[in-house]
């Protein structure tokens, strides 16, 4: 792929393509597990996929709740997973 | 000028045949790029007849009547003077425009039911898994289940089968009930190329397809298959396991009418009691000046929210319909309806939960607690259910849950929901969440 | 089912509490709503129990006392509904000298109202904008769930031999030689000496269903609510304007706001009042308003989003004080409306009176600032 993207999830390093979401490029290097619960700690990934669910948000830059399947990395990105 | 929000089959038709009559075009959407849910991103992986849509795609970027606002997410509505004002947000910013008319073409999400299971990693809907692979070229894993009703689950099972994936389909309804609509098919000959081509697909990819039956349970790797009635509930529990790393699961869809709703457009029930918008001939809604088309009017596939599009479009700039648009929209509505009644969904998915089976995702309410809401609280309807369990009031409001908390609380009840609660549920005065700052800094004046 | 001594209309938590407190003092209750339980302006409501927005005065004391029987209630009913003695703190803008002499006359009154500087109040809230130096904490307001009080206090009403029927719409309130005697419904009709109005908003037309008057009209109020947060604001906050656009009677819109965190991690910011029929529409610039002030308050929720905004219609009288007594024509027929936004938090302080007046036994306060006959004096 042509155009990589570096960004960090929880501080670690991963790459991805350009125009990827970031849910797509975390779960193409195998990280399903995107955050956890609020109240059971239960694992979460993506879900609906078009921004609907809401299950698949994680904070990026230090915004809270952000959609990981409608934004799309970008270059030291910092994505971690909600509470 | 005329807005059409959304950039899937019905909102490019739609801007296609008013641009065609002369008239400006904006076209504003949450998609970086035009195509909607269904034309999403043209990529090697295509479906059938999905050229078709090239030719939208350029009109949408070459004809100087039409600008497209892309990465656009309407968050509120509002009346103003004789026309309308749509405020949305972009990067972040927030930005108004506003026109005289408006063509609303939200479109639809995949539908899901709860099981055992739904919420741990690897389940997802039919529409995820398409959108991962289309979208983003991602393919969502190695062993996939593709499960739930209707013939959407066909374009995303070969879809996802020909980048490498093991695929099952597991339909819950039998083809046989196509038999109940002679006349859909009779009057719509060109689906029969389009089943060949899913039909042989999924001969050549060797995907395994069962009929009757539906994923019941998921955990650990494992897909339990059960055996089900049409109205879903269980026949025979777990006649087999299937081992999968991701379940893609989707019971049809449900329209987007959150926008409409803000602007007053009057909504209705179908046949599967999903609330869609109601429309005259012309696809004009009960608001004054609001054009409504493609799936919110009433899930039926691309060719109806085509027909649907290019007939708004053509009456917002006061266009004669052609008697062929006519004809076509009315095959393709009987089309839609023996969908329906091919692909029933039926409360009987009930039977397959456990108390501790989650409901609402986002606020992680149990099947329990909506039940003793009901008995020891004294819930009667889906609203007094999550005023004490918190039940859709989550991130999502109620998108996913809402319906299936209703259907419970019905459950527990014996009361078939009511028409005003199924209508009152899609009414969300926030299309989409705005941060406070950037919401106080809009004040006027 | 035995004929019930009284019937309680309305299963909000006005309805419930009378309902609970008559049971209490011994009286079979039965209880209807034309919904089911909650489904008015209770299921609207944040679930305010506050002594600190009120002058003192005939409705101070009822709050002082109404906030302690809350305590009492959670006691007798169980720890269900999230009651929470989380304080208030009033903060003032520019000069705090209406708000300083206010929580001096409210302490007089018995009110605690602890006057804080500037380290104290970002101590107490370490989130506030720094423009604030200077405020009042009141450490007696405190919140529940008032939903879940409603449907919990309703169902010991009924374990201790009350009766609850839901879906059971007024039609007529039955009144022979001034007397009420039951009432009328779309589930039938049930007959008691003792009928108490507890509907709120729709007050006005059960009065008038009984031939009396009661001039009660909705004030819509907004509600936005955030996505979860973390813990940012610690008490119920809001700016002194709040106490002053209470009392008001201005029919244009004013906004104050108030904000604070509930246990789900949502953030409520409310206040908003105008006065206008029961018209649901939604406004922007209300939204605009009270996220602007929210901010103004707190610069951190500027990141925080909004999720969805609904309002509710608090019922008002003219005089702004709820009408608490026996209606000035029909015997019988008690009336306990028009709380306007402080229901929640007067509903046992007033079902006490209402209790006490029935029973012909002494009770904490004169009641006549809120008895039902001071609008019919009015007219005559």
């Amino acid at each position: 792929m042509s155009n990589e993207i570096s960004f960090h999830f929880n501080g670690a390093k991963f790459t991805g393509a350009a125009g990827q979401s970031v849910a797509a490029a975390l779960i193409a290097n195998g990280e399903r597990e995107l955050r956890r619960t609020r109240f059971g700690e239960e694992p979460r990934s993506i879900f609906c996929g078009i921004g609907i669910c809401f299950d698949c948000v994680v904070t990026i830059n230090g915004v809270a709740n952000q959609r990981a399947c409608l934004i799309e990395i970008s270059n030291d990105m910092k994505v971690e997973s909600s509470l | 000028m005329i807005i059409v929000v959304g950039a899937g089959p019905a909102g490019l038709a739609a801007a296609k045949s008013a641009a065609s009559k002369g008239c400006q075009v904006t076209v504003i959407d949450s998609q970086p790029r035009g195509g909607g849910q269904y034309w999403r991103h043209l990529t090697a992986v295509s479906g059938y007849k999905s050229n078709r849509s090239a030719a939208y795609l350029k009109e949408l970027q070459q004809n100087k009547l039409i600008t497209h606002i892309t990465g656009a997410q309407v968050w509120s509505a509002e009346k103003l003077g004789d026309g309308y004002q749509l405020n949305y947000l972009q990067a972040g910013v927030e930005k108004k425009i506003s026109a005289q008319k408006i063509i609303l073409t939200t479109g639809a999400y995949d539908r899901t039911l709860p099981f055992p299971g739904w919420t741990t990693s690897g389940v997802m809907t039919p529409g995820g898994a398409q959108s991962l692979l289309k979208g983003h070229g991602v393919v969502a894993g190695k062993a996939i289940v593709v499960s739930g009703t209707g013939p959407f689950l066909l374009p995303v099972a070969t879809a996802l089968a020909k980048s490498g994936a093991y695929v099952e389909i597991i339909e819950a309804q039998s083809p046989l009930r196509w038999a109940l609509s002679p006349l859909a098919l009779l009057l719509n000959p060109g689906k029969f190329p389009e089943l060949m081509h899913y039909a042989s697909a999924i001969v050549r990819l060797k995907i395994k397809v069962s009929f009757g039956s539906a994923v019941t349970e998921y955990h650990s790797g494992v897909a339990q298959v059960s055996k089900v009635r049409s109205d879903l509930s269980i026949r025979k529990k777990n006649i087999r396991n299937i081992s999968a790393d991701v379940v893609a699961t989707g019971w049809g869809f449900l329209p987007d009418v959150t926008l409409g709703g803000i602007l007053g457009c009057a909504q209705t029930l179908d046949r599967h009691e999903t609330v869609v918008f109601e429309v005259d001939k012309e696809q004009r809604a009960s608001a004054q000046n609001i054009w409504i088309a493609g799936e919110a009017t009433g899930i039926g596939g691309a060719d109806l929210a085509l027909a649907e599009g290019a007939i708004a479009g053509l009456s917002a700039t006061g266009s004669r319909i052609p008697a062929g648009l006519r004809w076509k929209r009315l095959t393709k509505r009987l089309f839609a309806k023996a969908l329906q009644r091919s692909y029933p969904v039926g409360g009987g998915w009930q039977e397959w939960l456990r108390d501790e089976t989650v409901i609402c995702r986002c606020e992680e309410v149990s099947y329990q607690e909506i039940i003793e809401s009901v008995q020891e609280l004294g819930a009667e309807d889906a609203r007094t259910s999550k005023l004490f369990t918190r039940a859709g009031m989550g991130l999502c409001q109620g998108r996913v849950c809402s319906r299936n908390v209703s259907d419970v609380v019905s459950g527990t009840t014996k009361c078939a929901v009511s028409r005003s609660e199924r209508l009152a549920a899609s009414n969300r005065p926030i299309a989409a969440p705005i941060s406070l700052g950037v919401l106080g800094d809009g004040i006027a004046g | 089912m035995k004929s019930p001594d009284a019937i309680v209309i309305g299963a909000g938590i006005v309805g419930a509490s009378c309902a609970l407190s008559l049971t209490n003092a011994g009286l079979n209750v039965l209880v209807i709503d034309r919904g089911s339980v909650s489904s008015g302006t209770t299921g609207a409501g944040e679930g305010n129990i506050l002594v600190s927005d009120k002058d003192p005065g005939p409705e101070l004391t009822l709050a002082l006392r109404s906030r302690d029987l809350w305590f009492e209630m959670q006691e007798d009913v169980g720890d269900y509904f999230e009651l929470e003695a989380k304080g208030g703190v009033v903060v003032a803008r520019h000069d705090d000298s209406a708000l300083m002499k206010l929580a001096s006359d409210q302490r007089e009154h018995g009110v605690d109202a602890q006057v804080v500087g500037a380290s104290d109040l970002h101590n107490l809230e370490p989130y506030l904008h720094p423009e604030f130096h200077s405020g009042v904490f009141y450490p007696q307001d405190a919140q529940c769930q008032p939903m879940l009080a409603a449907a919990h206090v309703i169902r010991t009403v009924i374990s201790r031999g009350g009766n609850f029927i839901s879906q059971a719409k007024v039609t007529e309130v039955l009144v022979k030689d001034s007397q009420v005697y039951g009432v009328e419904t779309s589930k039938g009709k049930f007959l008691a000496p003792i009928v108490v109005n507890a509907t709120g908003t729709w007050a006005g037309e059960i009065a008038r269903m009984a031939g009396s008057d009661l001039p009660i009209a909705p004030r819509r109020g907004f509600i936005l609510v955030t996505e979860p947060a973390p813990q940012y604001i610690f008490h119920k906050v809001y700016d002194s304007d709040y106490v002053v656009n209470v009392a008001s009677s201005d029919a244009d819109l004013q906004t104050s706001t108030v904000v604070e965190g509930t246990r789900s991690g949502t953030i409520l910011i409310g206040a908003s009042r105008e006065r206008v029929g029961f018209d649901g529409s939604k406004n922007v610039e209300i939204l605009r308003k009270l996220a602007a002030q929210a901010t103004s308050l707190f610069p951190i929720l500027r990141d925080v989003q909004l999720l969805r905004a609904y309002h509710g219609f608090r019922p008002y009288a003219p005089d702004h004080l709820p009408v608490v007594g026996e209606d000035a024509q029909v015997k019988g027929l008690w009336h306990s409306a028009g709380h306007e936004g402080a229901g929640i938090g007067l509903a046992p302080g007033s079902a006490a009176l209402i209790t006490d007046e029935i029973l012909g036994r002494p009770s904490f306060m004169d009641a006549s600032a809120f008895s039902p006959a001071r609008f019919a004096m009015v007219k005559v």
